[in-house]
């Protein structure tokens, strides 16, 4: 079974079964609502693609002489214009653009093997998701926890250092984040690897079924292999996950400060109940909202960073794909991996939304 | 008695009201007054517009701070910060008038003159540059006399010392440093100079932030990347300002299918990981400052637009331009005296955001080696080329990044206090 293939069940099963269970026993307005998103994405999809399609083709500047650079002849670049299509009349270049964005079939790459681009872009997608998955997490963990923190101990010590923190991890340049843990924990201390997925000889024991390795490890029982995987995922998940905090802090602590002072909160203090659970029980609940509205926001400034994290740490992912392949004057495929960005960044945004809609029942559209 | 009635004035006193009291005193004064009401925000925005003046003041005139310009080759490569670049000595023994490593040249047959070195040292190589150019000199002169010394080489400072001292070889080229410490050892040896015959200084200072990969001083480099950075801060904000805030006036102001068609489009750039639309006109584009300009400015575009656009359905729904259309305003007018003025604002603070925003995006492509030529002292450039020497030269990589910081943050900073100033409701979060 190709990865690929085993990839789409992971991920779509558990997606079909919730969107089923939403339409089985969600409310009429609820599944018009997820409906109507799902409708909309289409669209968006569309007018994201043809941002790309445009750019690339419209703005001045011509790949192919670009990619043969001074020894390529005028019948040369001609050939491999014709070859790749570019002769043809604008609208009908499109309309293969679109086409491709439908079937995923991007042709084959200009350089390399020539393999087919969407095989390449199959074996990097999985270390992509295993590095913002976790970067995630640890920026919604810092972020939550932080901000309820310095609302709950506001104008007090903590709540400036947690105000300073949001501010400064703002303004740190992530690569440059990434080169200072690298130096500090891989070359001064020596304690964690600081380029790769796996260690390259453990690497050779793991057997891969889905491409990500922390799962591959873990079905197949390949301990020594598992340990080695966590290990080379702490410094970048650490980069790119603290730079997404910041602005989580921020977020949380004015929500939750926002709630604070809601009548119920009030009420809820008034018949004694204590301010822990007042805190993380009633106003970080109710805080949390906006908080998820974040996530679907931040979708975009977490694969712009997976993009340099990924450069810097060496990690095979999307990412550096897209880097390798400008580098190269790939053109087809740099198409290609911007495409499939922009159709990610819809699906996260249509999944962030419909999550949104379950977990706060005064949504109803 | 008497005293106290006479006290009281005759006229009454002038009814002073804190406007009036503002009206009296000077623009500088008021805003150094203004901190009463603002607190700490007040102090932030006066700090960083400071800073901000300052990397200003450092981008337009260079030269004023930094010693070097930035392409020139210092010194050595790969000097830490402050390390006292080492000088190679000749030692020679005391009784020859050995002053340069051109008083070794011999006959084109003759036997090639011995030289010792410290194994792992540095000298060798600047023995083996220093020899290759006389050389080179010898043989231009043509008058039959080469440099050709062969280096033998010792594992300890002491052997090779000794081998002088026996005679075994002509002279060792060791670092000014380590021979005042074993001198009193070797009577019969003298300290013979530099390489080149010329005067070693020993007053030669470190580089504050040391020397990169290719010996250019790196405080030079930080200083003036500044002006790139700031460069592109500015000017691709300017531009995505220029086009972002009309475009919203009007979609707001008009509304209807225009609206609803700049809307999409400015909600699906909006919605796409900027990074990655900008390495892509920075892809087709190629390098160049103009190109990455337009790159990121095209991402902020949006953010200029969703602003404006907002403010401006707010605005036209107030009395006073309602006052205004009734009493026969032109569209023109309303849009210019009514509703421009009242985005002015919140434009004031996206661009300080969006400067700081600006300089990240840009530092981000240099990096990934898009958008700017690599001869230019840039940042992210320099970044991206300490990478490679992380084990050896981490000081390549800290300083730059720092200088990103610093610059983003002042910025951040400025906008930060900014937003609460002008938006009191928020203040109190």
């Amino acid at each position: 079974m190709p990865p690929i293939t085993l990839l789409a069940i992971i991920i779509g099963v558990p997606s079909i079964l919730l969107l089923a269970y939403v339409f089985i026993r969600g409310t009429t307005g609820l599944r018009r609502y997820i409906l109507t998103r799902i409708v909309l994405t289409v669209p968006m999809v569309f007018i994201l693609g043809s941002l790309v399609f445009f750019i690339m083709r419209v703005l001045p500047g011509d790949p192919v002489s670009s990619a043969l650079g001074p020894k390529g002849t005028p019948e040369m670049i001609q050939q491999i214009r014709t070859q790749l299509g570019l002769n043809d009349p604008m609208i009908v270049q499109y309309g293969r653009f679109l086409g491709q964005m439908v079937t995923l079939k991007f042709g084959n790459s200009l350089v390399g093997g020539h393999r087919p681009i969407i095989d390449e872009m199959s074996e990097r997608f999985p270390a992509t998701l295993e590095l913002i998955i976790p970067a995630s997490i640890l920026a919604l963990v810092v972020g939550i926890y932080g901000g309820t923190l310095a609302a709950s101990r506001r104008k007090k010590a903590t709540d400036y250092a947690f105000r300073i923190y949001a501010v400064v991890i703002y303004s740190v340049p992530i690569f440059w984040l990434g080169l200072i843990l690298q130096l500090f924990f891989g070359v001064k201390l020596g304690w964690l690897p600081i380029s790769g997925r796996i260690d390259p000889i453990i690497g050779t024991t793991l057997q891969t079924h889905t491409n990500l390795y922390f799962i591959d490890s873990l079905i197949t029982g390949n301990w020594s292999a598992l340990g080695s995987v966590v290990l080379h995922l702490i410094l970048p998940t650490i980069t790119l996950g603290l730079i997404q905090s910041g602005l989580f802090v921020r977020i949380t602590r004015a929500n939750v400060i926002e709630t604070l002072q809601a009548d119920y909160i009030a009420a809820a203090r008034a018949r004694g109940i204590r301010e822990k659970v007042l805190i993380y029980g009633h106003a970080l609940k109710n805080a949390m909202i906006p908080v998820i509205t974040l996530i679907g926001l931040q979708v975009a400034i977490l694969l712009a960073g997976a993009v340099l994290t990924e450069t810097v740490f060496s990690w095979p992912g999307m990412g550096s794909y897209l880097v390798e392949r400008i580098s190269a004057r790939d053109y087809t495929a740099v198409q290609s991996v911007i495409t499939v960005f922009a159709m990610l960044v819809a699906l996260i945004s249509l999944a962030v939304d419909v999550i949104y809609s379950l977990v706060d029942p005064r949504v109803r559209y | 008695m008497d005293t106290n009635i006479e006290k009281i004035p005759t006229t009454p006193p002038d009814e002073i009201t804190w406007e009036d009291d503002l009206k009296k005193v000077g623009l500088l004064r008021r805003l150094l007054r203004a901190r009463k009401w603002y607190g700490a925000d007040w102090w932030f925005v006066a700090i960083s517009s400071l800073a901000v003046l300052f990397f200003i003041l450092v981008a337009i005139f260079p030269s004023w701070f930094a010693p070097y310009t930035p392409d020139t080759l210092v010194g050595p490569r790969f000097l830490a910060p402050n390390e006292i670049p080492a000088v190679s000595v000749l030692i020679a023994p005391s009784d020859s008038t050995i002053s340069s490593l051109k008083d070794l040249a011999v006959d084109e047959n003759a036997d090639r003159p011995k030289v010792a070195v410290v194994m792992g040292a540095s000298t060798s190589g600047d023995l083996n540059d220093t020899a290759k150019q006389i050389d080179a000199d010898l043989i231009s002169e043509g008058n039959g006399l080469r440099l050709r010394p062969v280096i033998e080489r010792y594992d300890s400072l002491d052997s090779a010392l000794q081998a002088v001292a026996d005679g075994t070889d002509a002279v060792a080229v060791i670092e000014s440093t380590e021979f005042a410490g074993v001198s009193q050892n070797y009577t019969s040896l003298r300290e013979a100079g530099s390489l080149t015959g010329e005067v070693v200084s020993t007053s030669t200072k470190g580089f504050v932030m040391g020397t990169n990969d290719i010996g250019q001083d790196i405080y030079s480099r930080l200083i003036y990347g500044t002006r790139i950075a700031l460069i592109i801060g500015f000017s691709s904000s300017l531009l995505s300002l220029f086009l972002g805030v009309p475009l919203g006036l009007l979609a707001g102001f008009i509304g209807g299918a225009l609206d609803r068609l700049l809307s999409l489009v400015m909600d699906s750039l909006y919605a796409f990981p900027g990074l990655i639309l900008a390495i892509a006109i920075a892809a087709v584009l190629g390098p160049s400052i103009l190109n990455i300009i337009i790159a990121i400015s095209v991402l902020y575009i949006p953010t200029y637009y969703r602003i404006v656009r907002g403010q401006t359905l707010t605005v036209k729904e107030e009395v006073y331009v309602e006052a205004a259309r009734s009493i026969g305003a032109r569209r023109s007018e309303i849009l210019g005296r009514y509703i421009f003025p009242n985005v002015i604002p919140s434009v004031a603070i996206i661009f300080s955001v969006n400067v700081a925003d600006a300089i990240l995006t840009g530092a981000g492509l240099s990096f990934l080696g898009l958008g700017l030529p690599p001869t230019i002292a840039d940042w992210g450039i320099d970044l991206a080329r300490g990478q490679r020497f992380i084990q050896t030269a981490p000081w390549m990589i800290t300083f730059p990044g720092l200088a990103i910081l610093l610059v983003v943050l002042a910025f951040t900073l400025m906008g930060e206090g900014l937003t609460e100033i002008f938006n009191p409701k928020l203040r109190d979060r």
